[in-house]
């Protein structure tokens, strides 16, 4: 395997990680919010 | 090791990434729904060109009461599509608005008051959705602009809303 192959295979995992962490911190900001949301809805 | 079992391990770590980053995606879209967004933060992104926004009005095209019917007063740029039926979407310039409804592009659901039981009815025709918060009531309500008359479609593309 060239060292080529290898830089882009790591730079696929970088890229791929760093959406993935973006994503999960939307997500737990989205679950923050809509348990929010469904507190107050409750509440009334 | 070998360059075939390298190769192998690499391609196994990005497909279980390209997973976990889907199944994230869709878990952010299904919370999106969930969430409804008010009219001022629709408003913002409608003021934004960069951020393309599908509105799909549900109400009746006429309306007696105090908030109206689609041609009475909508979001500009609003689409069509009463009660979310796809029976009501063959008369007039009803069909033309049921063309340029894209399934696939961000949506709001704009009804009479927000009501989320007509939301969770369309929400199913697409995949990323937001309902408005308050519907059209919280629009009017809120003094943001908004336009009546007959469906007309835009000149150069586009599809959603616009200001």
């Amino acid at each position: 395997m060239s060292m080529t192959e290898r830089i882009l295979f790591w730079i696929a995992i970088v890229v791929l990680l760093v959406a993935t962490v973006g994503v999960k911190n939307k997500v737990s900001d989205l679950e923050k919010k809509v348990s929010q949301v469904s507190q107050t809805q409750g509440g009334q | 090791m070998s360059p075939k079992i390298e190769r192998g391990i690499y391609i196994a770590v990005i497909a279980v990434l390209a997973i976990v980053l889907i199944s994230f995606g869709k878990k952010e879209l299904e919370l999106k729904k969930q969430m409804p967004i008010t009219a001022e933060e629709l408003y913002k992104k409608l003021s934004n060109p960069k951020v393309k926004v599908q509105i799909i009005d549900v109400r009746e095209l006429t309306s007696s009461d105090d908030i109206g019917g689609y041609e009475d007063s909508r979001i500009p740029g609003a689409l069509p599509y009463p009660n979310c039926d796809d029976s009501k979407m063959t008369q007039g310039y009803l069909v033309e608005a049921k063309k340029r409804i894209n399934p696939y592009l961000y949506t709001v659901i704009v009804s009479k008051d927000g009501d989320p039981e007509i939301f969770k009815k369309c929400a199913e025709k697409f995949t990323n959705v937001q309902n408005l918060a308050g519907g059209m009531k919280a629009w009017q309500e809120a003094g943001l602009p908004d336009e009546s008359g007959e469906y007309t479609p835009p000149k150069a593309g586009g599809g959603g809303g616009c200001l």
